[in-house]
């Protein structure tokens, strides 16, 4: 068993080469217990290959890759039977059943939960006996989280666990994630939607190219960039971006979708100047609005492009 | 184990459930032995043919020769012997008969009041046993004519029935282990699909992020096949055997071990495929373009001595050409392309070289 105080998962100047594209190149970080960790990033950013190396799927070029104090390639047998795993494509049989399923991959452990116990907790009561090829996609994506709960792990890794899924679907799976943490397990997830990770997670790793670019808790990695709050507005036309920048407080400035973006240190100042300046060219801004920035304008801060494709 | 026996059970329930697996595994081959039952088991019955062979010489044996040219139901072709065995091999004729040398003598001394006898030798097809049991019938009856006529009815004259494989295209005992091979082949290399469909889908990986060793995933998969091959070896044999009566002469160990090794070594060859095949589209294409030319050239339908001699060559590279042959040499006795110690050793050849590559090169995503 680990020390409380030391980290479950450990990750140090972790690479990873196919043919010549770096997709992990020297990546550090580390996952404390009972913590839920976040890796954000586009699709090709280095995550899945990072958790699929934690899960013992892959084998790293160079780095040193702890799980439980024990080294990912020299014990994957015995990190894989303390670990649950939900991997990003959905990989059932599709002619078995939730209930054959859960019992089968409990099998492949030395312990593991009852399979109604499972059944239960993802809510798929009323599917237990429909084949798996016969399942809506968020009632998969439930049954593969009740895969990866099997033997009651104490680390749970989820790799992109909610795409393709309809917002209900999403916020359920959410709750899901949530009950982890009160249970005190520890949990790593990747994922490209950043309201994900500042709803799930404890701390979150940007990822982009192989490299991890900021690291810390959801208010931390916004605090470090943006003093300032977003007031945002459509006007059409649009005001000239020259002018806007020397309205008062603003510091960064952007238009996107006809959408106008002003990072401002003086919300009341900017909105009061602002309006004067509409109003000297005999335009009105609709859908004016004022907002905290959020890890989508620290991604865009920090790669110069949008989160979403 | 009793991991072992669910994923098995898991294997078992996912080809059961899938209508078109089952199809091909099991009712393909079964409606293959009834179509080719039924259209070649009705040929050519109304007269049966024999060579006959005088090695004696004598009047005595000529009376023989005349009673069995006055039966109407015989055909009778007279030469000697290694003409009349070569005929039969080759399937002109269906049973050979032969007076033995020194008949007029036993007789002689039998009818000065010698206690003698002497045998008749008889060559049938033991796995054709209709034939078999009308031609003895005939040599029967005129044996005991012959003991009446000459012996006052004392037992001079016996019969000695000698088996010998006599090889023809119009008899279901020739194909029904040609189509037991045939379904072999088919359920060892179409075992690529299922693998192929599993890793595109990442179960294959699913499975390789759980403690399971991967040794018992590939013999999960094997247990499975090889049940289905015994599966297909009863259902195959005992239609033969029920519905067109042909007769087994080998024994049950010798052909179960044959199953099993023909089975694994296809199984081999498909797990070969499976470690170069990416999609389950590819799979099924490829192992289409495997399994026809190995049916067709392999020669399990034709009688190896009928093809042309560059097919026979191709043949004899082909590892379903041994199995149809080994199977035909212990079901019914058939005509061997290579004895079956060759026949073994070259199948068990394909199993260690295939799996050894495959286990070198499969890839489980």
């Amino acid at each position: 068993m680990t020390e409380s105080g030391e980290p479950v998962i450990r990750v140090a100047d972790l690479c990873k080469c196919y043919g010549d594209v770096k997709a992990v190149d020297g990546v550090s970080f580390t996952v404390a217990r009972g913590e839920v960790f976040g890796m954000l990033g586009p699709n090709g950013a280095g995550k899945t290959t990072t958790i699929e190396i934690l899960e013992g799927l892959r084998e790293p070029d160079s780095g040193a890759v702890t799980v439980f104090g024990m080294d990912v390639t020299r014990h994957a047998e015995s990190i894989k039977q303390r670990i649950g795993v939900q991997l990003q494509t959905v990989s059932l049989y599709p002619r078995l059943t939730v209930t054959e399923l859960l019992d089968l991959f409990g099998s492949f452990y030395e312990h593991h939960l009852p399979t109604k116990q499972l059944i239960d907790a993802v809510d798929l009561g009323d599917r237990a006996t429909a084949r798996s090829m016969n399942l809506s996609g968020g009632q998969q994506q439930r049954l593969s989280i009740a895969l990866a709960l099997v033997s009651d792990p104490e680390l749970i890794f989820l790799d992109e666990p909610t795409t393709g899924l309809d917002p209900q679907a999403r916020r359920s799976l959410w709750d899901l994630v949530k009950g982890f943490q009160s249970k005190g397990k520890t949990v790593m997830l990747t994922t490209h939607y950043m309201e994900e990770a500042a709803e799930l997670c404890d701390r979150v790793a940007i990822m982009d190219h192989g490299h991890i670019l900021e690291m810390g808790t959801v208010p931390e990695l916004i605090g470090r960039r943006f003093k300032e709050r977003a007031v945002f507005f459509d006007t059409t036309p649009q005001l000239p971006m020259d002018r806007l920048s020397k309205l008062d407080g603003v510091t960064r400035s952007s238009q996107e979708d006809g959408q106008t973006l002003l990072y401002s240190l003086d919300v009341p100042g900017t909105i009061g100047t602002l309006l004067a300046l509409a109003d000297g060219l005999g335009v009105e801004p609709h859908n004016l609005g004022i907002r905290q920035a959020t890890l989508e304008d620290v991604f865009l801060d920090l790669t110069g492009r949008a989160l979403r494709d | 184990m009793s991991t072992l026996l669910l994923l098995t059970v898991a294997n078992i329930k996912s080809l059961v459930r899938d209508r078109a697996a089952l199809f091909w595994t099991f009712f393909f081959p079964v409606m293959f032995v009834l179509l080719f039952g039924v259209l070649f088991s009705g040929a050519g019955n109304s007269k049966v043919s024999a060579g006959f062979v005088d090695l004696d010489n004598t009047t005595d044996s000529a009376k023989v020769h005349q009673a069995f040219s006055g039966v109407s139901l015989l055909d009778l072709k007279v030469g000697t012997l290694d003409d009349e065995k070569a005929a039969m091999q080759r399937g002109d004729i269906s049973a050979v008969i032969v007076l033995p040398k020194g008949l007029q003598q036993t007789v002689d001394s039998a009818k000065s009041g010698q206690a003698a006898s002497i045998a008749i030798q008889l060559y049938v097809d033991p796995s054709k046993s209709q034939t078999a049991q009308v031609i003895q019938g005939i040599v029967v009856q005129i044996a005991n004519g012959f003991n009446l006529q000459l012996a006052n009815g004392s037992e001079i004259v016996k019969i000695e029935q000698l088996p010998l494989s006599s090889t023809n295209l119009s008899n279901v005992a020739y194909l029904v282990p040609s189509i037991l091979a045939m379904a072999l082949m088919q359920l060892g290399v179409f075992a690529a699909i299922p693998l192929v469909q599993q890793r595109e889908k990442g179960i294959l990986k699913r499975i390789g992020a759980t403690p399971l060793p991967r040794w018992k995933l590939v013999a999960s998969n094997i247990l499975l096949r090889l049940g289905v091959a015994a599966i297909d070896g009863v259902l195959i044999i005992g239609i033969g055997i029920a519905a067109f009566n042909i007769q087994i002469v080998g024994s049950v160990p010798a052909m179960a071990g044959l199953i099993l090794l023909g089975a694994g070594a296809f199984l081999a060859i498909g797990f070969l495929l499976a470690s170069f095949l990416k999609t389950e589209e590819q799979a099924t294409g490829v192992v289409q373009v495997v399994q026809m030319p190995l049916m067709f050239l392999s020669g399990i339908f034709f009688p190896f001595d009928f093809m042309p001699s560059w097919l026979q060559g191709v043949a004899r590279l082909l590892p379903l050409t041994y199995l149809g042959d080994a199977l035909r040499q212990v079901m019914v006795n058939g005509t061997q392309v290579a004895p079956l110690g060759v026949d073994v050793a070259i199948l068990t050849g394909w199993l260690v070289v295939c799996l050894a590559v495959a286990a070198r090169t499969f890839r489980w995503e």
